[in-house]
């Protein structure tokens, strides 16, 4: 098999895992009637999901966790997270979290 | 305690119905979901930026992102595409990744699942991360609401429209980017904007923590699986902290 024709292919296999991720239960619903403890388990999962795709982002420096103060990312997160707790503002929060983290990168250059 | 009152505080503001048109509701859609804008269009530039970096050509970096549309899958899936990995471990990986959606397609189906298959699967494209999250705050209160296909449109149309112009905009200009500016932290900050409000009750703060410890524990994993295990186990100990509190009550 050529490499285009390989490329190719796989693209179109990584799309069909989208498509059939996110229409399986909406398509299947008919027959699939989902318990109640199930359909409020998933209530938690927006901020389970939210949780295991930013933690590592902030935690991680290289691969390796970094909770020294010298990991800009982590104390700009803590920031952003505090402002957001407080103010509920959005925009607010990744304002602050934006400037610290751009103020230490500047301050301390790795 | 009734099912509404189970509901974190944060949700409680975007209990209102919908208004009783298509197009207001599409609009409400389309409005609401301006202030995600600028996370998806980071993560949705240094997701070009990347793919533009790599060894793909130009049509293999637009075809990669107008079909795959899924950032995360698309980033795991890079490297192998690349190096010429066999279609199906490329492909496992982007599954493997994209596994959320079916949390995120099971969580949706209650409210949308009595439409016609066509707009479902429609619904079902136009699902993403950033869209899931805004439709679920309204979500409990939109099951009897005949609005709720067009604001779920509304929600996805303005996704789709950013992502795609986000990624061809870092697609032609990752030259002049350059990559310690840090795009995809602003990304990582706006998703965290959008986590803080969630943690308001004991149970999800438990979930949180621990799908957060175990996403960093388990980095190691092949395929971005340990992702998939974290958001599985916070959702456990979120249930398993909700059931003790319902107990000792």
């Amino acid at each position: 098999m050529s490499a285009t024709l390989t490329f190719w292919l796989a693209v179109v296999g990584i799309g069909l895992t989208g498509v059939v991720t996110r229409c399986s239960f909406l398509v299947l619903g008919d027959r699939l009637v989902l318990p109640r403890a199930v359909e409020r388990a998933l209530r938690h999962a927006p901020a389970a999901a939210l949780s295991a795709i930013v933690a590592p982002a902030m935690l991680l420096v290289d691969g390796q966790v970094g909770l020294a103060p010298g990991n800009p990312r982590l104390v700009a997160g803590i920031a952003a997270g505090l402002v957001m707790w407080r103010t509920r503002g959005m925009l607010w929060s990744m304002a602050a979290g934006v400037a610290v983290y751009t103020a230490l990168r500047l301050l301390w250059p790795a | 305690m009734g099912a509404a009152g189970r509901l974190s505080t944060a949700h409680a503001h975007y209990a209102g119905a919908l208004p009783p048109t298509p197009r207001a509701a599409f609009m409400l859609g389309m409005q609401e979901m301006l202030p995600g804008i600028p996370a998806m269009a980071a993560w949705s530039l240094v997701t070009g930026v990347a793919m533009a970096k790599s060894a793909l050509s130009l049509a293999e970096a637009m075809g990669l992102s107008l079909i795959a549309y899924a950032g995360a899958a698309q980033l795991a899936a890079l490297p192998l595409l690349v190096a010429g990995a066999p279609i199906v471990v490329t492909v496992m990986s982007a599954l493997m990744v994209n596994l959320r959606f079916v949390i995120y397609s099971a969580a949706v189906a209650p409210s949308l699942r009595l439409l016609p298959l066509r707009q479902r699967l429609l619904l079902g494209y136009m699902l993403s991360d950033m869209g899931f999250v805004f439709y679920m705050r309204r979500e409990p209160h939109l099951r009897e609401s005949p609005m709720r296909a067009w604001y779920f449109a509304g929600l996805g149309v303005v996704v789709f429209i950013v992502w795609h112009s986000a990624s061809l905009i870092g697609l032609f200009a990752a030259a002049a980017i350059p990559e310690r500016w840090g795009l995809d932290f602003i990304g990582t900050l706006a998703l965290l904007a959008l986590l803080v409000p969630m943690l308001a009750t004991r149970p999800s703060q438990v979930g949180g923590v621990v799908a957060a410890a175990l996403s960093v524990a388990l980095r190691g994993l092949p395929f971005k699986l340990g992702v998939v295990v974290s958001i599985v186990a916070g959702i456990a100990a979120a249930v398993l902290a909700e059931r003790r509190a319902g107990e000792t009550r």
